[in-house]
């Protein structure tokens, strides 16, 4: 993909006229094998003058996926954090691991809602098609409930995230058609459809209150659900999830500073605008959902490989509901917010839990009144307004701030 | 006319011209960058190579084209790669370059190329196309006209003496093709007297005047300016970046960008235009940055106004600083430009609040060496540049002298000087008027056409009236006092230099011009133009609504602001210099009225005359 992306295309709108145009400026076309100035493929390198990050000499460098020194530096210290992480205590780690699970359907829910603009409720359904899909393709042939016992990630995460890009698929021509509020009942009514559905298939769900096991973790005949030789249980699992999340975010950055995540930004910001400078929608909001609901898919099934077992009941409004607010609490279009949404969602009932210790009034028994599943409950709904008024952009917003601010020193803009 | 210059011995060795010099870069370096350009968001690079084969094809195109020795060939364009591939070319088959403004209107392209009886017109796009066509009529000698924008004008256009850039190309490679080695035999002729470049002056009083400069003249000037390290210390090398935006048919602009570029290797980047020298100079961070005081007076005015409007943290941490910078400033203005050790542990805590960014912002991060000339500039502000640690320096020359005659040195600054002679420079003040004349193998050959007014600038012993008033400071550097013909005498018999008083108006970041009256009257007076970015940033920030220039300026709130400043300024001054009365220019002054010259100077008599009910309000007694 990273191929892909890298290829350096004229602006959209530099049609035959421009070209001539930039012949006629300063290129010889007559001229020797060594006559690229500039453009040409044989000339462009990375040959920027050092310490100049603003001097783009080829597009390749406006569009790279680390551009300045500081991601880099940044990149490598959290990922080198992330990697230490692992000696935290196995409570914490399956923590963290459900987390990084969730952001990896958050960056799925971000492509359609954040960066083309569709605003879709619909992400539990498609989550929830993942997980059955991976859970019968690795179920066992003889067991309660379907199953077709090919254990191996290899082949049900894909699986998972194929199917669930396909139920996408068939959805977007809804999105083709409908906009804004209209499009999110209509994504909504998916998530009621599904969760009859599920409720109802006992032969794939195991049906409510008694639910189904979910696929196994094994690769290459190795299982990461159980303790082994390179770590616990619980380290496995943390370090698959984490260099899952690595590869669904770094395959979402690129995707977004591609064609096609330009074209789905058009898209976003004003769909009449975007068909009339050439890009087709219906073809772009189908990909935005397939693509959506692939991480959505995958998400899916990994999502309860760390629990083994799951309930169709799982798959309500909440659960999109609370992607919604990690992609809105993390930051609207962008992969990072999206990971840090997620995190900070999935950690929040732990950090509630710790609040009857502070405070003394907050119980942390369900029949007294405040506990903390309610406080838990008011605060999702709390942050969301919170950051909708305060920071639209998430916490995402409140790292730009705080870079701008130092970015623009001495001035202010 | 008289030519002043010894006949050199006719080399057997080829002549050292900017064009060979560009040839052995590209035969020693070829992949090297030679330029850069900004096109479609991207700095195109360019390549020594691909500059020397562009030349090649230019030059053998003008060779297609009938180009001989001493023909002229007028270029009208905006500073870009093909400035410089034609200027090469033109100097390769022995032609002459004539350099028009871009901003030059059609009545003044007139004069020029009939004037200068230029055979080809390269103009850039449809608008120079279009003064060009206007004026056919009056320019007989005008053969053809190379466009090389093609927008507007190919398909539109059918004159048959218009050609596209592309063409010219075309025409080049089947010259080539055909006549291979065509142009290294015409170049192989040249001569140092061969005249390369004629330098149109400003013209601040009657039409400009076309300097001849000779291959001699240019390699001197390389000499000592480039190779010997003339401004720069150490010299320019391949490793320096300068920033290309004031226009190149202005003799300090073609020296930093063409000669120090052919010379020395120094990449050149081209500015998009005049408007976007601020976020170009933060792209590129050039080394070396040469401005005219009115691109340095603005650099500040936008610091003034950003800072305003700073949050109040930002600004009190940097408005402290900028204390301290002024403080650091003294002291070097003091020590010459050296540090002492208190100054540079200042400003290296300094440097962390604040100068790193500010230069950052500005573009300056990496600037060795900066240079202000071409106009006078207040003190004050090259004080500021020094303080943040710009290491800037005022430098003094001009067409006639190929811009060879003065500068500040590296650690031997005073302030309000415009330095020491260069090396081998001979200078002198004369006794009775106070001129300054100069006199080195860098005077000009006299000026294109006109034999009268080449003598009576240029002595029969070579001696070069610079018609600016000077004077030594300390024995070593030389102070100029102003232009000649600008020299004021009240009425009660004083001679007054106007120039101080309006630079140190101007350093004001609210005033953007200032031309101060009052020869043959009884008091001083001064005709003030308000800069519309920071006067509108003023009157905003305290609710003062207002549509135009105009309606800002006659506020009597403005009013009062200029006030104020023209006070401050008179307190510097002797009674007698003061400026008792003061009127607000009721436009800005602009090069298409006439008001300014190409090179946004003041034309000070045809403001006296736009102007002269303005003027004569401020004598009527109250």
């Amino acid at each position: 993909m990273t191929e892909r992306t890298e290829r350096v295309e004229p602006p959209e709108q530099a049609g035959a006229p421009g070209r001539v145009e930039t012949a006629g400026r300063g290129r010889a076309p007559a001229a020797g094998p060594d006559a690229h100035p500039g453009g040409g493929p044989g000339a462009v390198r990375a040959r920027r003058p050092k310490g100049r990050p603003l001097l783009y000499t080829a597009y390749s460098q406006d569009m790279a996926l680390l551009d300045t020194r500081a991601k880099k530096v940044w990149l490598a210290l959290l990922l080198g954090a992330a990697i230490l992480l692992s000696g935290l205590p196995d409570d914490l780690l399956v923590l963290l691991a459900a987390g990084y699970i969730a952001a990896i359907g958050a960056i799925g829910l971000n492509i359609v809602t954040g960066y083309a603009g569709q605003v879709s409720l619909g992400h539990a359904f498609f989550v929830a098609i993942g997980a059955y899909t991976a859970a019968a393709v690795s179920g066992d042939p003889g067991g309660r409930t379907l199953g077709f016992g090919i254990t191996s990630m290899l082949v049900w995460l894909p699986a998972a995230g194929a199917v669930a890009a396909l139920a996408g698929v068939l959805v977007a021509p809804l999105a083709a058609r409908l906009r804004g509020l209209y499009l999110a009942i209509v994504t909504l009514g998916l998530v009621f459809l599904g969760e009859h559905v599920f409720k109802e298939w006992d032969h794939l769900t195991g049906g409510p209150g008694v639910g189904r096991p979910a696929a196994t973790p094994e690769l290459f005949g190795f299982r990461f659900d159980a303790d082994s030789a390179l770590g616990t249980r619980a380290q496995s699992l943390y370090m698959l999830m984490l260099v899952l999340l690595v590869v669904f975010a770094v395959a979402a950055r690129n995707l977004a500073r591609s064609r096609i995540g330009r074209a789905f930004s058009a898209v976003r910001d004003r769909d009449i605008a975007a068909e009339v400078i050439g890009v087709p929608l219906t073809r772009y909001k189908t990909l935005a959902f397939a693509i959506s609901s692939f991480y959505a898919g995958c998400a899916g099934a990994l999502m309860y490989t760390i629990t083994g077992f799951f309930d169709p009941g799982s798959f309500n409004l909440l659960m999109s509901v609370q992607f919604i607010a990690m992609v809105l609490i993390g930051g609207v279009a962008t992969v990072s917010g999206s990971i840090a949404g997620a995190l900070f969602i999935t950690l929040l009932p732990r950090l509630t839990q710790e609040l009857p210790a502070l405070l003394p009034f907050v119980s942390a028994d369900t029949t007294q009144t405040p506990n903390v599943f309610q406080i838990q409950v008011a605060l999702y709904g709390l942050l969301i307004v919170l950051f909708l008024v305060f920071e639209p952009r998430g916490l995402f917003g409140i790292w730009i701030r705080v870079r701008a601010y130092w970015k623009s020193w001495p001035f202010s803009y | 006319m008289t030519l002043t210059r010894e006949p050199r011995e006719q080399e057997h060795t080829r002549t050292t011209t900017i064009v060979t010099r560009v040839r052995d870069r590209a035969r020693a370096t070829p992949g090297r960058i030679a330029m850069r350009e900004k096109d479609f968001g991207i700095w195109q690079e360019v390549t020594w190579a691909d500059y020397w084969e562009n030349v090649q094809l230019v030059a053998h195109a003008l060779l297609a084209l009938g180009v001989e020795p001493g023909d002229r060939v007028a270029v009208h364009s905006e500073n870009r790669r093909e400035w410089l591939y034609t200027d090469l070319a033109i100097v390769a088959v022995r032609g002459i370059t004539v350099g028009l403004y871009p901003t030059n209107p059609a009545a003044e392209a007139a004069y020029l190329l009939s004037h200068s009886g230029a055979k080809i017109l390269i103009a850039e796009d449809q608008e120079q196309v279009d003064k060009a066509l206007a004026v056919l009529d009056r320019c007989p000698e005008l053969e053809r006209i190379v466009y090389v924008e093609p927008r507007g004008v190919r398909g539109r256009y059918d004159d048959p003496r218009l050609t596209a850039w592309s063409e010219l190309l075309e025409i080049g490679a089947a010259h080539r093709e055909e006549n291979p080695g065509a142009v290294e035999r015409r170049m192989a002729a040249t001569r140092t007297d061969d005249v390369i470049t004629l330098i149109y002056t400003s013209g601040t009083t009657g039409p400009p005047k076309g300097v001849m400069l000779t291959v001699g003249n240019v390699e001197y000037a390389i000499k000592l300016l480039v190779e010997g390290g003339g401004f720069t210390s150490p010299p320019p090398s391949e490793r320096d970046l300068a920033l290309s935006y004031l226009p190149l048919c202005h003799v300090a602009e073609r020296a930093f960008t063409v000669w120090f570029n052919a010379a020395a290797g120094v990449q050149v980047n081209f500015a998009e235009s005049i408007e976007t020298v601020q976020a170009n100079l933060r792209e590129v961070q050039p080394t070396i940055l040469f401005g005219v005081p009115r691109i340095w007076e603005k650099v500040l005015a936008g610091v003034e106004i950003r800072l305003e409007s700073a949050s109040p943290l930002k600004r009190a941490v940097t408005r402290f600083w900028l204390g301290v910078a002024d403080r650091i400033g003294d002291t070097l203005v003091r020590t010459g430009g050296t540090h002492t050790p208190r100054t540079r542990a200042l400003y290296g805590i300094g440097w962390v609040f604040c100068y790193r960014a500010l230069r950052e912002r500005l573009g300056m991060r990496r600037v060795r060496y900066a240079a202000s000339g071409a106009a006078p500039i207040a003190p004050a502000v090259l004080k500021f540049y020094m303080g943040i640690g710009v290491a800037m320096h005022e430098v003094y020359g001009m067409s006639e002298n190929t811009a060879v005659a003065t500068g500040n040195r590296p650690g031997r600054i005073k302030l309000g000087t415009v330095g020491e002679p260069h090396e081998g420079v001979e200078l002198r003040i004369d006794e009775l008027t106070g001129e300054i004349l100069t006199r080195h193998p860098g005077t000009f050959a006299g000026y294109w056409r006109d034999p009268r007014a080449t003598a009576d600038v240029l002595d029969p012993d070579g001696w070069l009236h610079t018609g600016d008033v000077g004077e030594w400071v300390d024995g070593t550097h030389v102070r100029i006092t102003d232009r000649m013909k600008d020299i004021i005498i009240t009425a009660g018999g004083k001679n007054i230099a106007p120039s101080e008083m309006e630079n140190a108006l101007k350093a004001s970041p609210y005033l953007k011009e200032a031309v101060v009256v009052g020869d043959r009257r009884k008091y001083l007076a001064a005709l003030i133009g308000i800069e519309l970015d920071t006067v509108g940033e003023w009157a905003r920030r305290r609710g003062l609504p207002y549509t135009t220039y105009r309606d800002l300026s006659e506020k009597p709130e403005v009013r009062e602001l200029v006030q104020g400043i023209v006070d401050e300024v008179n307190e510097r001054f002797a009674r007698v210099e003061q400026i008792k009365r003061f009127a607000l220019l009721p436009k800005e002054l602009d090069h298409e009225d006439g008001e300014l010259t190409a090179t946004q100077k003041v034309k000070r008599s045809a403001i006296e005359r736009l102007f002269a009910d303005l003027v004569e309000g401020m004598y009527r007694s109250r």
